[in-house]
């Protein structure tokens, strides 16, 4: 049993409370990146299960021919993009595709390269039209790509849109009853029931599916060592980026 | 007018939440002004509104700016007003009448009080929309400056305690929190939060004055006697008031009830000097990117900020005690990939 009571550290503990309340160090992974030197860059967005951080964890420690980056969020992914030069990058295709990028390997999970995403909600699925109504999702291609993108997910065009940075953020945005529904994709629905008591319920979005992670080589001279890295994650690392098989289109 | 209690509420926390949120990330060296670097705007386009934000340059206010700026200024042009503890409010108010902005963004309690100073001083003025960021009970703030709306910096109880359920497995649906009288407004708003993930939040209060023994004593009845499965410690220093105190109430009891202390404060969770399990803390940059929504949001309705609510912030980082996770609750069995700091 761990002890509880106080080795009588608390003198510096009352000074990390005044000068560290509500406060975490700030993730900055493009700098992990530059670190490893001579490497080819792969920068990776993904929404996933799991911390950007466990990611990149796991990634480095399996693709050691690879620097690799795992970015949370849009913006920095964005920002990557135009400063970091990678060599190579992994997200799911309209991602890819926005930036005009093709797929050098695809992923596939279940053998199929696409997934189906959902339209959940509280208490009972949202039907009939959306017109009007406040969605979550995921900021994935920034404000305007990401209206684009639910716009097409729900075929409407005048729905509202709650961005959100994470998907574990979608939740409150139904705890806070703040959004009608939110959009998610249907691998990441078993997550979200197990971390909520609300009763959740989803509405199929029938003919849109999304393509699943695939890496795209930005550099021909790494395309190799790129693939090659990525064909060699073993089962559990692929589970992890949401895929079971690679294929190359 | 400006209701004292209101505003005792405002500062009674304004205090831990401020100076927390000047802090060096990672640093027992703390950081102010004179550490801080010089804040650049993005280059002012012809034809574009500005937002004018004004907030003091310490690191938790920059990294909300930067997650902002970069959502907004494709849109807008950004000016930004640094407010330090000199700033008078003709100093804020000269920088509102230089920029013209369409929407001010106001971030900590001092800001938001040069601000309010600014709208008492002009009562027939019609000052911009403000967006209120990163002050301590946001809630009430909004009803004492005109034309505001904003996101609560303090993060609502229901969100840390789904976070503890997908950490630990020992169940949890009651948890207990200790307030003072001026808390109750918010504990209450968040039993009802609470409920929808089926936690019973129940609430002990104690004096202002409360001494460690009569903390105890809440403790142990929340413990004993209402049988709750964790404690949620609020942000409020007049309960963590020094190392005495906080030694013979909190780690005292929760030593004896071997329960799971949900906290607001990163440093409370730290294997070497057990005490808290988890801790729960605003995301900065997600901060920015809802506020950049909220601000998109109000110009999509012609600036009708007076219709908007207060939001609650949607995004968080946890930090977790695994050693006394592992040995006193359980250890979920994914739960290393859903945190953002594991201690041990």
């Amino acid at each position: 049993m761990t002890r509880i009571h106080s080795p009588r550290r608390l003198p510096r503990l009352f000074a990390w409370l005044l000068f560290g309340m509500g406060l975490l160090y700030p993730y900055r992974p493009l700098q992990s990146a530059i670190a490893q030197a001579n490497k080819p860059v792969v920068h990776v967005f993904l929404q996933l299960d799991a911390k950007s951080s466990a990611v990149e964890k796991t990634l480095q420690e399996h693709l050691p021919e690879l620097a690799v980056t795992v970015f949370g969020r849009y913006r920095d992914f964005e920002d990557g993009l135009s400063n970091g030069h990678p060599d190579a990058v992994v997200s799911i295709t309209p991602v890819l595709e926005q930036r005009g990028k093709t797929a050098s390997l695809q992923g596939q999970r279940d053998g199929k390269s696409s997934e189906p995403y959902v339209l959940a909600s509280v208490n009972q699925p949202l039907q009939g039209p959306l017109a009007g109504r406040t969605i979550g999702v995921v900021d994935l291609l920034g404000r305007d790509g990401t209206q684009s993108f639910l716009n097409g997910l729900l075929k409407a065009t005048d729905v509202k849109i709650k961005r959100v940075a994470k998907v574990e953020d979608l939740l409150p945005l139904l705890e806070f009853s703040v959004a009608d529904g939110i959009v998610l994709p249907s691998s990441m629905l078993a997550r979200l029931l197990e971390r909520t008591r609300l009763a959740i319920k989803t509405r199929d979005l029938p003919g849109t599916l999304v393509g699943l992670p695939a890496v795209a080589v930005l550099n021909p001279a790494a395309h190799d060592v790129v693939v090659k890295s990525f064909q060699r994650l073993d089962a559990p690392t692929r589970r992890l980026l949401g895929i079971d098989t690679w294929s190359v289109p | 007018m400006i209701g004292d209690k209101n505003w005792r509420v405002a500062w009674v926390s304004a205090l831990l939440l401020c100076v927390a949120s000047c802090a060096t990330t990672g640093s027992l060296q703390g950081a102010s002004a004179q550490n801080a670097a010089a804040i650049a705007d993005p280059p002012a386009r012809t034809g574009a509104r500005a937002i004018l934000i004004a907030m003091p340059n310490s690191p938790n206010f920059v990294e909300v700016r930067r997650s902002l700026v970069s959502e907004l200024q494709k849109n807008f042009n950004i000016q930004t007003f640094v407010v330090g503890p000199g700033t008078k409010t003709d100093d804020l108010a000269a920088a509102i009448k230089a920029a013209d902005p369409v929407c001010v963004v106001l971030m900590n309690n001092a800001t938001i009080s040069l601000y309010r100073h600014y709208q008492m001083a002009n009562p027939t003025v019609t000052t911009p929309p403000a967006v209120l960021l990163m002050a301590s009970f946001v809630e009430e703030l909004q009803s004492q400056v005109r034309r505001s709306t904003g996101i609560a910096y303090e993060v609502p109880g229901v969100t840390a305690f789904v976070h503890l359920r997908s950490v630990i497995t020992t169940p949890i649906n009651r948890v207990g929190v200790i307030y003072r009288p001026v808390f109750r407004n918010f504990v209450e708003r968040q039993k009802s939060l609470a409920a929808k993930e089926r936690v019973d939040l129940i609430s002990v209060s104690v004096p202002n004055d409360v001494a460690a023994e009569g903390l105890r004593e809440a403790l142990h009845n929340l413990a004993q006697g209402h049988k709750v499965d964790a404690v949620w410690m609020l942000n409020d220093n007049a309960l963590v008031r020094d190392e005495e105190f906080v030694d013979d109430a909190w780690r005292a009891e929760l030593t004896e009830a071997r329960l799971p202390l949900i906290v607001g404060v990163s440093n409370f969770v730290e294997p070497s000097s057990p005490l808290g399990t988890l801790a729960v803390v605003p995301d900065h940059e997600a901060l920015g990117l809802q506020a950049a929504n909220l601000i998109f949001d109000l110009a999509d309705n012609d600036w009708q900020v007076e219709n908007h609510p207060v939001e609650l912030p949607l995004s968080v980082k946890t930090v977790v005690d695994i050693k006394l996770v592992r040995a006193n609750f359980g250890l979920q069995s994914e739960a290393l990939k859903h945190i953002d700091k594991a201690a041990e």
